[in-house]
Formats: structure tokens, sequence, C-alpha cells
């Protein structure tokens, strides 16, 4: 079943709404829950979750780094009285782990649709067509830009420069020399870009056609309605409950 | 036969530099004709293609005198939105020229541009796909293409906007031999469907289809003999 | 005599090799391939069919799990890139990514400086490769500020100060004008009788002819010679 976009993002508002302002940990993974569910049922693939192996050291880093400066409850672990794990602080480290989950996690609920579809959402919800269609070109050359720097970064060490016996305001210095290829590489492009745009009439009059039109179908409401209550009545319980 | 495009003293030099990169030049393109521009680099060939079709003076600037008509009207007098409609222009890059990342949307995009309603705009991406025999291509996404591919994209893009006339600066230079060939079977399609077409090109490996060829000396076009 | 050299030394010799990127089909196909630095070797090939591919992995740029690469007889793998490019110079496609510098001179001569090589020393180096290259006359220059020719043989200056005894050159000739692939063809030349061996991934066919001692073709995954 194809839903429209817009429904998407409403339901990835809802999702990365609750998990900013919930609290209660126990709550905070049925918002995780139903995040996976409800992807799960809209991804494409689970690609991505490979590239967030990556992050699994930081993930725990940050719990660790959270229970370090906010200590609370009870002492879980310490060594020579310098306290490392305290109950509280683990809570809050969980905390922010779910919350990221959550947040990643439901933003792939996004990647069913083609970004012209996403951007033909915003214009539909009054986003300048200027701005949404600027942000869609920018994250096109996100590889690109990726590429180059990659080259850059080869091609400096080719030339002889040994990065890993560099201490680290040499290699600092390195790093800064790669601006110069990738923002020249930037700004060539914008060159190219904006003048094949001209010569296909963008701007051309206040006003532009649209060859995709969105419309929202029953089941697009129905969802839409359903995310928004959900969303409401958890926040609603939490600010009447204190 | 009718003239499509007329350059009389056509003078340009970029503003940060002292000589005129076009100097005088004057030249006229006939309608239904395949004209090659043969030039070494830095002889101008790209500020040329950007005088004809209205960059210079609407995107970039500089020193420019003279005048450069496209059926009849000036380009300092047209804006990009009219020029557009009348001449479509391919460049060296299929990269910086498609926007999205589905064939169909990158050529709905110009149409749109122009407010054109959506019964005619997929009536053009159809005949579009049709003329350069990419129908299969329509759903693809851009980044899965080769840049033979890519670069036949980026005409089908422009052909949208329907231009009688059609500019190809540089574009096989990044292609394989399949992709050129693919490329040089348009150009000639296009002319039997009655547009002009007029390709720069730094070397004479591509440019076997042309009706007739100049070259691009000292800021002047001269008929082309023998070599460079 | 040439035939006897290549015989017993292959410069880079790549061992049944498959490579593949994520998800994407297999570019090559358990090959087996050496290279000479007796000869220029041109690899031809469609748009996409893995050219660049094998000539980043021949670099040690890129690395393949499966099938190993030998740079002199020792595996790539454990090279450092700053040792491999004192031995194999690698000429990328779009030169803009290999310079770093505000002007032409600093460009040849930075890495060099910069590892702490005195610099009289480097500077002698410098001038001898500019004037090789015939760069006299934009030491000053930006490296962006110049024709695609003159930027590309900084480039290839900056590499050559390494003096590498191999280059990999990504299709050398895009962008370059009769005149400009002429010059190019006359460097290279002027290199080989220096003893440098080469491989040019290139589409341009009369480049290749009238430069390359012998042809292989990447296609579907395997390589073969033309």
């Amino acid at each position: 079943m194809k839903f429209d976009p817009r429904t998407k993002l409403i339901m990835v508002f809802s999702l990365s709404t609750l998990a900013v302002f919930v609290i209660d940990i126990y709550l905070l993974l049925v918002v995780l829950l139903i995040s996976i569910v409800v992807s799960n049922y809209f991804k494409e693939n689970w690609d991505f979750l490979k590239r967030t192996k990556k992050f699994i050291t930081l993930l725990i880093g940050i719990v660790l780094i959270q229970s370090i400066f906010s200590p609370a409850g009870e002492i879980l672990l310490s060594i020579n009285n310098f306290t490392i794990l305290t109950t509280g602080g683990l809570a809050k480290g969980i905390r922010v782990i779910l919350r990221m989950l959550i947040i990643i996690i439901s933003a792939t609920i996004m990647t069913g649709s083609s970004p012209r579809e996403i951007i033909q959402a915003l214009i539909q919800w009054k986003v300048p067509y200027e701005i949404a269609f600027m942000v869609s070109l920018s994250i096109r050359f996100i590889p690109i830009l990726g590429e180059e720097a990659k080259d850059a970064f080869t091609a400096i060490q080719l030339r002889g420069v040994e990065i890993d016996k560099l201490n680290l305001t040499k290699r600092i210095k390195i790093y800064s020399y790669m601006f110069m290829p990738v923002l020249s590489g930037v700004i060539h492009r914008a060159k190219e870009l904006s003048t094949s745009l001209e010569a296909r009439a963008f701007r051309a009059y206040p006003d532009r056609s649209s060859y995709i039109k969105l419309e929202l179908a029953r089941k697009d409401y129905l969802i839409m309605f359903v995310s928004t209550l959900f969303t409401i009545s958890i926040l609603g319980i939490y600010i009447i409950m204190g | 036969m009718s003239i499509v495009i007329k350059t009389e003293g056509l003078t340009f030099s970029y503003s940060e530099q002292e000589h005129n990169i076009l100097d005088n030049l004057s030249m006229e393109v006939k309608k239904g004709e395949i004209l090659a521009i043969l030039g070494l680099s830095g002889s101008g060939k790209s500020t040329l293609c950007y005088c004809l079709s209205g960059i210079i003076p609407h995107v970039y600037s500089g020193k420019l005198s003279g005048e450069v008509r496209i059926d009849g009207h000036s380009t300092q007098e047209m804006d990009m939105t009219m020029i557009a409609t009348k001449l479509g222009i391919v460049f060296q890059n299929p990269e910086t020229q498609l926007f999205f990342p589905m064939v169909e949307s990158e050529l709905a995009f110009g149409p749109e541009n122009l407010c054109i309603d959506r019964d005619e705009i997929k009536k053009r991406i159809d005949l579009t796909l049709d003329l350069l025999n990419i129908k299969e291509k329509r759903n693809e996404k851009t980044g899965h293409l080769s840049g033979g591919q890519k670069q036949l994209i980026a005409l089908a893009s422009v052909l949208t906007l329907k231009p009688k006339i059609l500019i190809f600066d540089e574009v096989m230079s990044q292609i394989d031999e399949k992709g050129k060939n693919a490329i040089k079977d348009i150009i000639l399609q296009l002319k039997k469907e009655g547009k002009t077409v007029i390709m720069v090109s730094h070397n004479l490996d591509n440019i076997d289809i042309a009706d007739r060829i100049m070259t691009l000396k000292n800021g002047r076009l001269k008929r082309f003999e023998e070599s460079l | 005599m040439k035939k006897a050299y290549r015989d017993n030394e292959a410069f880079i010799e790549i061992k049944d090799l498959t490579f593949s990127y994520k998800k994407s089909p297999v570019i090559l196909n358990n090959v087996s391939i050496s290279f000479y630095k007796s000869e220029i070797t041109a690899i031809i090939g469609p748009n996409g069919s893995g050219k660049t591919t094998l000539g980043k992995l021949m670099s040690g740029i890129l690395s393949s799990e499966q099938g190993s690469v030998f740079l002199e007889g020792t595996n790539i793998k454990g090279i450092t890139l700053g040792n491999i490019g004192k031995k194999v110079g690698y000429l990328f496609q779009q030169p803009e990514r290999q310079l770093f510098n505000p002007t032409v001179k600093e460009e040849i001569g930075f890495a060099h400086l910069f590892m702490g090589e005195p610099k009289d020393k480097v500077d002698k180096k410098v001038s001898k490769i500019i004037e090789e290259l015939s760069l006299q006359g934009l030491e000053n220059s930006s490296p962006y500020k110049i024709s695609r020719g003159e930027r590309q043989r900084v480039a290839l200056a900056a590499i050559l100060i390494n003096e590498p005894s191999f280059l990999i050159l990504d299709e050398p000739t895009t962008g370059l004008d009769m005149i400009k692939k002429d010059k190019l063809s006359e460097i290279l030349k002027n290199l080989q009788q220096q003893n440098i061996g080469m491989v040019i991934i290139s589409h341009d066919k009369s480049f290749i002819k009238s430069n390359a001692d012998r042809t292989l073709e990447v296609s579907g995954g395997e390589i073969n010679e033309v």
C-alpha cells in the first residue's frame, strides 16, 4: 500500500515528538517498539542499520559520560572512590540512547518516498519551492562530496605524507589542506548547476506547475488522525500526571 | 533557408581579463543544419555557447558588445525563460545537469517551471522518451545510469522545453564509444525533426555528422580547412 | 629484450582478485594480471566497467578481501599509502582533487617540506620538475586558475617529485584538445625513457593507439589482452 509522504512526515513527527518529551524509560521502549513496527511496514530495507553498527561504541560512550557527570541514585560501580556508574546515571544514558534510536528509526519511514514526492509534500504544505528544491539538491550531492574528500585524502597520503606518523597539530594542518580541493569542487559545481538551472527556465515565473500531485486518501487521513491523537493523548496524560 | 541564429560584431571579454575572448564575431546558422564549431581549449568555445544561449549576459556578465539574434530577437531583449523555449543547451558534465534522482522528475522540471499543465507535460515526456528511444528509463534512478545515458537524460530534459535550436557544448568528452554513437544518432534524428543543432568540440573525432564545420580561433570563426 | 625483462619482473601483480562495491554486482571477477615497468599499458572499457576501480586497486587506494595485489613482490595491504606514493604515482581523472596549495610552486614541494626535508633541497627539485613539465612562468599562479592541461601537469609534477617508478593515469586526456594531447604524449614518452612504467586508463582510442605498448580491456568483470 502506498501512503502519501505527508502522512509519513506526520508519523515521523509524532514519534520524534514523543521521543523528546517522554521521560519514562518503559514508555520510551514502547515508543521505540512502535517505531520499529511502523518503520518495518514502510521501510524499503534495513541496510542503514548496518551503518549504525559503527555508532554502538559511540552510544556506549554517551551512556558512560552521562553516567559519570550526572551521578544519582545508588552507586553501581566505582573505582577508588570515583563513581563510574549510578542507577540514575544509567537511566539517563539509556534514555538518550532510546531517544536517538526512535528518531533514527522513525526517520527511515521516509525512505519509501522519492525525494521528488517529499519536495512535493513540503510544497503542498506551503514551503516555498526554492527552499524544498535546494534542500533536495544538496542531499543529492552529499555522496559526491564524500567521494571528493576521500580522493583528496588519498591523494595527500600518496604524496608521501604518512598520516599515522604525524602528531596532532600536523595532522590537523593536513586536514585543513583538504579544504582547498573540496571547496573548489563545491564552488565549481555550484557554478555549473546554476548555469544549467537557468537554461532550464528555473524560476521563470513566480509560480510553477507540478507534474506530480499528491492527494490524500482516506487511509492517509486515518493514519494522520491516529498518530496525532496517540501523540497528543500520551503528552496530555504526561502533563496531567505531572 | 531561413536563418535562426545570427550574430553581428559579437565581442566579449570577462571582467577580470583584458583581451577579447570573442572578437567581432559574425555568424549565421541556418534552420535544420548541423553546424560543428571546432576550437582548442581556451579558444572561447564555451563563451560562444554562453552568448548564443543568452547565459551571457543574463547569468554571467562581462564586457559584451554586438548582438546575438535568435529568430530575429536579440538575446539582450529576451529573458532566459523566453530563450529557453527557443534554444536548449546541453553541457559537458552530465552530473551538474541532473537535479533529481528520478528520470521522470528530471524531464518534468523544465515544463513545470514554465507553468505548463500536467497533461501537456505528460505528453512531452512520452514524446521525448520515445524520440530518444529510452522509454524503459522513465522510472529509473539517474544515479544508476552510465555517463552516456546521463547525458541522454540531460538532453531529454532540455527537449521537453521544446526548443527548436540545440547547442551541445563538448557533450561527448566524458563518454565512451557506445555513448558517443548513441548521441550522434540522436543528433541526426533531431535534424530529421527539423531542429537546428550546433555542436562544439575540441577534436575532429565526433563531428563527422556535421553539415558544416567552422573553427574558432583568435575570437573569430573561420571555415574549417583540414586542421586547427 | 623487452620480453625477457617482462618474464621475470612484474612491478604490480594482481592475483585472483575479486572486487565489488557494497550492494553492487561484481566489478572484477577473479582476475590475475601483471604490469611491467618497461611498458605503457592501456586499460580500456566502457564507462562503469571498472577501469578506475582497477587503477585504484593496483595502487592500494582500494583493497579487496578476495585476492591480492603485489607491489614489487610485497603485498600492497601491508604498505601505507604514504610509502606506496613513493613508488606509484596516481593521477586522478579530476586533477583538482589532488591540489591543495595556493600556488603551483608550493603545490609541487609541499609534501616534502611537510615531512621535514630541507627547503633548499626541495626548491632545487621543484625547479627541475617545473622545467621538465614546462610549467615555467606559472610558479606563482594558483593551480585552480590555470587551464585544465596546465593543472594536470601541476598534479603530475607534484607526483613526480616523489620519483615514483610507476604511474597510473586515470583518463588523462579528458578535456584536452589535440595540441594538449600531443604535449601529454611527449611528456609520457620522456618519462618512459626515464624508466618509469605506466598504466593509462582511457577510452581515447587514438591516444592509446599512439602511446600504449599493450592494451587490456576490462569488461564484464574480466580483463583481456586486446
